[in-house]
């Protein structure tokens, strides 16, 4: 039972971890149709960001709203300088953030060299909740996931910014005519899709290695999480990191963590077989 | 204000639609601009407001050259158009349909209320659930009921009923008469006679002719035009 109970909690942070990374390739994706192969790269770049901020003696947590703050300034600068000029060619964005990915690493290889680099866990130990021992900083990083999610997804479900974003995701050239500047809506999305991954990558840098290859591991997660839970449906991040993390969770401990990886995969691919296309406009 | 197009060219990919119009529309006036189908006539309403891009040619409103402004800056100069097709958000609600178009919700009645109730407390209702006409009454009823000095409008009649029609040619006269400038795209040729001040007859994406619409020749080779 205790096993099980540990699997579960594994489960609920596997979920949380998918869903932040996730959330901002979801909303670049969903919004933009730019599908961000650099996306890792910008998780990597928080982790960094947590890293220098821990050398510098300042506090974990406040390297989440810095991480935030100077990732969102990096999509900034990316949207403006790249991927402006290329978001309406699906196969230039995804040329374009294969190479920015590669930059971006070399860029903390010659800042930061290729050595792993680590930021303390700010809370060691672990807590005893529903009959198991379990670290307390995965029990915070839940919590924090859920807080940054819900206030994303109120962001885009209750404001102004958030109908905006649905009616260019409907219909871009309307929302031209009705007078809405959707290249600032672009320039804000993508800098709030860089900053959720800044987030994520100050959240989980505790938890491994910091290095400039770090991104990798988190992109193909995140993609699948976009394809499961689809891509013009914010809300749908959650759910599909839910499934996702449920179904590797439920695999590997019945199998292993390659097993997890195929199952996982094999369900994106059943997914894209059986979904049928979302009406434009049914977003967030 | 004044909108004047010169050689106005453009079209979709490698294919050209329009080969160099050029019309002017001034403030205090109805532009009937008439067609057959295939004439070019919505083709000339995206590249006014910029959702298509002019290959040639200019337009400049108010002597400013917006030829190369995006629609949004265009909108923000002064233009406004209502579209033949899709012309709100389907996906979104009435309500949502004129916050986007900076209607406060205190000014949401006054805009559903101008075709009397057909419109009236459907706010909440998501638009693509309105029938076509009701739709198009929407969108003309946004259009109509913002402070944009230049309207352009393609075929706001369109699957109207006739007692509808009548209703938007008063507010299309009402917004003349305040001063606005209206391009008409219409095929409903009795009200453009009724509304118009002046015609252009569009034909293959080019002006065949055109002149005010007191000109008793000009209506009758209008409707011939329309005919053949």
């Amino acid at each position: 039972m205790d096993a099980l109970t540990l699997e579960l909690l594994n489960g609920v942070s596997l979920f949380a971890i998918l869903a932040i990374v996730a959330l901002g390739l979801g909303i670049v994706f969903g919004l933009m149709g730019v599908i961000n192969l650099a996306h890792g790269e910008f998780v990597m770049l928080g982790a960094y960001v947590a890293y220098v901020a821990h050398t510098n003696g300042l506090s974990h947590w406040l390297s989440l709203p810095l991480a935030a703050v100077v990732l969102f300034v990096v999509g900034v600068v990316i949207e403006v300088g790249l991927i402006r000029r290329i978001h309406r060619r699906p196969e230039l964005t995804i040329l374009a953030t294969f190479g920015l990915s590669v930059c971006l690493r070399q860029i903390a290889e010659l800042v930061f060299s290729k050595d792993f680099q680590s930021v303390p866990n700010p809370v060691p130990g672990a807590t005893r909740a529903f009959g198991v021992l379990f670290p307390t900083y995965r029990y915070l990083l839940i919590v924090i996931v859920a807080g940054v999610v819900a206030a994303t997804l109120l962001a885009f479900t209750r404001s102004r910014f958030g109908l905006v974003v649905r009616a260019i995701v409907a219909d871009r050239d309307l929302a031209e005519s009705a007078g809405i500047r959707t290249g600032v809506t672009n320039l804000c999305a993508f800098g709030v899709g860089a900053a959720t991954a800044g987030i994520a990558g100050a959240l989980v840098a505790p938890l491994g290695a910091v290095e400039p290859q770090a991104g990798l591991a988190y992109l193909p997660g995140a993609f699948l999480v976009v394809i499961v839970g689809g891509y013009n449906r914010l809300w749908g991040v959650a759910a599909g990191a839910f499934v996702v993390a449920a179904v590797q969770t439920g695999v590997i401990h019945f199998y292993d963590a390659v097993w997890a990886q195929i199952a996982s995969l094999a369900l994106a691919v059943l997914v894209l077989q059986f979904r049928r296309p979302t009406p434009a406009g049914a977003v967030v | 204000m004044r909108l004047e197009a010169a050689e106005l060219r453009s079209g979709y990919g490698t294919v050209p639609v329009l080969h160099g119009v050029s019309f002017a529309v001034s403030s205090g006036e109805i532009v009937a601009l008439v067609g057959r189908n295939g004439a070019g006539k919505t083709t000339l309403v995206k590249t006014v407001l910029g959702v298509l891009r002019a290959t040639g040619g200019s337009l400049h409103l108010d002597g400013v050259d917006i030829t190369r402004l995006p629609p949004s800056r265009r909108v923000r100069a002064g233009l406004r158009a209502t579209f033949q097709e899709r012309p709100l958000f389907g996906a979104l609600t009435v309500s949502d349909n004129l916050r986007l178009s900076g209607f406060g919700s205190e000014s949401h009645h006054r805009v559903l209320d101008a075709f009397g109730p057909a419109l009236s407390g459907r706010g909440s209702q998501r638009t693509g659930t309105l029938s076509g006409g009701e739709q198009k009454m929407l969108s003309a009823a946004i259009a109509l009921a913002t402070e944009a000095p230049l309207l352009v409008m393609d075929e706001p009649t369109e699957g109207l009923q006739p007692s509808n029609v009548a209703l938007l040619g008063d507010h299309i006269e009402s917004a003349r008469n305040a001063g606005r400038g209206v391009l008409l795209i219409e095929q409903h040729l009795e009200l453009a006679k009724r509304l118009a001040d002046r015609f252009i007859v569009l034909e293959k994406g080019e002006v065949v002719d055109g002149g005010p619409a007191a000109d008793p020749g000009l209506a009758a080779r209008v409707a011939r035009r329309l005919l053949i």
